[in-house]
């Protein structure tokens, strides 16, 4: 079944490319290594900082904190340390000099002796970035308990018992396990795989039949007698090997970078047994099939590498869009997105990575419907030479 | 041999070809001559088989193109007007590639190159990669690469295209030892020289169309001028007049 023709184009191919010392850098060492290593930055980033605000001394700026002497003893208290602000507090939140500043209202000491609601003004900006946010609730945590501890006292002067107040206590019960919390952050480890896999493949794809054509060497090499269908069958074997070879970098570059994440201070478990790791690959099989030939068939529409690159760059944000669109809503799995070839394996993995159990039917579903539609397109893209306008770059 | 009856194409509105015919026989070299765009390039596929003629018929050895692709190909060896190499590739591994694609053995492909790289004068150059070569260096393997399977149909598509008069001559001597041993050779010039010098056939094609066929001495004659050139600018300016 398999001729002898296809097996010596997919040698040359895979031959010549990993000669590319340069193509093998940029697209088969980069697309794998640079997902994990950003990803491993960025997390680093954010759990410091986040940490750092939740954990450090308070910084409060607070404008006319001598109208309210108490606030300021139980700020004290708390090891808050007040400090003043040189300029309104619109414009340090403007210039980012803080994230919150709260203002004491004029007649504060007043409404607190006649036992009315005495105001505090906090300004803050709800758009600005996690880190800021945490300061936000530190403060309003802070203003909140001083409240509720005046109005018990109160309500107990005047012989009342302060629990009445507590007409309804939420109780709190968070389903999430250190394993889920991991895998908020690892949301996008689907993306950076599905992504490896396409840059692995891309420059084979373009090479192979673009490139050809535009060196001029795509005409002698049809003028030998064999099929086109079994060269071009050989050339995609080739591409998708690549993107295949990527993908397993990309595995194995997550899985050693895994033991630097730092888990400890957030406060989650990460983790990817080798078996979960082969299971991803696994699912992500058959969409090396389909991202190998929907590039070969752009590649081949176009007449020379420079166009065709453009057009299969684009084809790489398609990945991203299940992938985004997971990140912001959670959905709930139904069988035609199984069917779908990469918002499937994006579902799968993130099943997985959140520790939750993957039927067996999901997967099997996912690899059939990302086969078929991928063979639909190999059937397309090794054929796409029978036609002769499709021979000659002029 | 090669045998072409009416042959004809159109792309789009523009017809490029319309009733060729030609014969190329076995142990002659025969030139198919035309200006720039005259249709050699699109007759010359139509014969090695690599686009369908929309009339007539191409044999190869009595076999027709058309319904056999694959088996005419194989009697063939071509140099088409596209002749890129593989540069990350050495000249002898170019050579392999399309040995194996032709299903040569490796014993054979092993003997058959270094026959071809002795007789095209390629031992420096042979086992480096291709990036960089000189045009020369290039059509050598190009021509090396398309008849490693020693077929019996050798083409040509300007084969001798921007070559320096070394290179040109080598390929000059290497087609006539190829005549010498039986073969058939069909090749496609603009160039007078080049066709005076090895032709033994000659088929002058304008417009896509034949104008005239025969000897050298025929082709003046009929035309009444003293050298080739003359007998083509008279021969296709008679058929543009007409």
């Amino acid at each position: 079944m398999i001729s002898k023709a296809f097996k010596t184009v997919y040698w040359k191919e895979v031959m010549e490319n990993l000669r590319d010392k340069r193509t093998m850098m940029s697209s088969v060492i980069m697309g794998s290594f640079l997902g994990p290593i950003m990803a491993l930055g960025i997390i680093y980033l954010t759990a410091n900082m986040g940490k750092e605000k939740a954990e450090k001394q308070l910084e409060l700026p607070v404008v006319n904190m001598a109208y309210a002497k108490n606030l300021e003893k139980h700020f004290i208290s708390q090891d808050v340390k007040i400090i003043n602000l040189d300029k309104s507090p619109e414009a340090a939140i403007k210039d980012k000099d803080h994230d919150a500043v709260l203002v004491i209202d004029e007649k504060f000491g007043e409404d607190m002796a006649a036992a009315k609601p005495a105001k505090v003004m906090l300004y803050y900006d709800a758009s600005a970035k996690g880190a800021a946010n945490v300061t936000v609730k530190r403060i309003r945590s802070l203003v909140n308990a001083y409240s509720s501890q005046i109005g018990a006292m109160r309500l107990q002067l005047r012989g009342v018992s302060p629990n009445l107040m507590n007409a309804v206590m939420i109780e709190n019960h968070d389903q999430s396990t250190a394993q889920s919390q991991g895998a908020q952050l690892m949301l996008f480890l689907p993306y950076f795989l599905i992504i490896g896999l396409f840059m692995g493949s891309m420059y084979l794809a373009i090479d192979t039949t673009a490139g050809e054509k535009e060196r001029k060497s795509l005409e002698p090499l049809f003028l030998n007698p064999v099929s086109r269908v079994d060269v071009l069958s050989g050339k995609l074997a080739a591409t998708v090997s690549f993107g295949l070879l990527t993908l397993v970098l990309t595995l194995i570059a997550f899985k050693l970078t895994m033991p630097f994440y730092p888990t400890k201070s957030l406060g989650i478990t990460l983790s990817l047994s080798v078996v979960d790791m082969l299971l991803m690959l696994l699912i992500l099989l058959p969409l090396s099939l389909l991202a190998g030939s929907i590039q070969t068939i752009i590649a081949a529409f176009s007449k020379t590498f420079k166009e065709a690159q453009t057009y299969v760059n684009l084809v790489i944000f398609i990945p991203l869009i299940p992938s985004m669109l997971l990140m912001f809503m959670p959905v709930k799995e139904k069988l035609w997105m199984m069917a779908t070839p990469i918002l499937s394996q994006n579902i799968i993995i993130n099943q997985m990575i959140r520790g939750e159990d993957v039927s067996w039917t999901n997967i099997g579903v996912s690899m059939l419907g990302t086969l078929i539609v991928g063979a639909l397109l190999a059937w397309f893209a090794v054929r796409l030479y029978n036609k002769e306008s499709m021979l000659f770059a002029d | 041999m090669i045998t072409v009856e009416n042959i004809s194409k159109s792309f789009g509105e523009v017809q490029a070809v319309k009733d060729v015919s030609l014969v190329a026989e076995d142990g002659k070299i025969t030139a198919l001559l035309g200006a720039n765009g005259a249709g050699k390039t699109t007759s010359m596929r139509m014969i090695y088989a690599l686009i369908t003629p929309q009339t007539g018929v191409v044999t190869v050895d009595g076999i027709n193109s058309t319904d056999d692709p694959v088996s005419a190909r194989a009697r063939m060896g071509v140099l088409p007007d596209a002749r890129g190499l593989y540069k990350r590739l050495t000249a002898r591994e170019n050579m392999a590639y399309f040995g194996r694609l032709q299903g040569m053995s490796e014993a054979q492909i092993k003997n058959r190159s270094g026959e071809l790289i002795e007789r095209l004068g390629m031992e420096k150059f042979a086992d480096r990669q291709t990036d960089g070569f000189s045009q020369g260096q290039r059509v050598k393997v190009a021509i090396a690469r398309a008849i490693l399977h020693d077929p019996q149909n050798i083409l040509l598509d300007e084969p001798t295209n921007g070559l320096d008069v070394m290179s040109t001559r080598a390929i000059r001597t290497f087609l006539r030892e190829e005549k010498a041993r039986g073969k058939c050779i069909l090749f496609s010039s603009h160039v007078m020289q080049e066709v005076s010098a090895v032709c033994d056939e000659i088929t002058v094609i304008d417009a896509g169309a034949v104008v005239a066929v025969g000897t050298e001495a025929e082709l003046l004659a009929q035309s009444n001028q003293s050298n080739l050139e003359d007998a083509f600018v008279s021969l296709v300016t008679a058929g543009a007049g007409a």
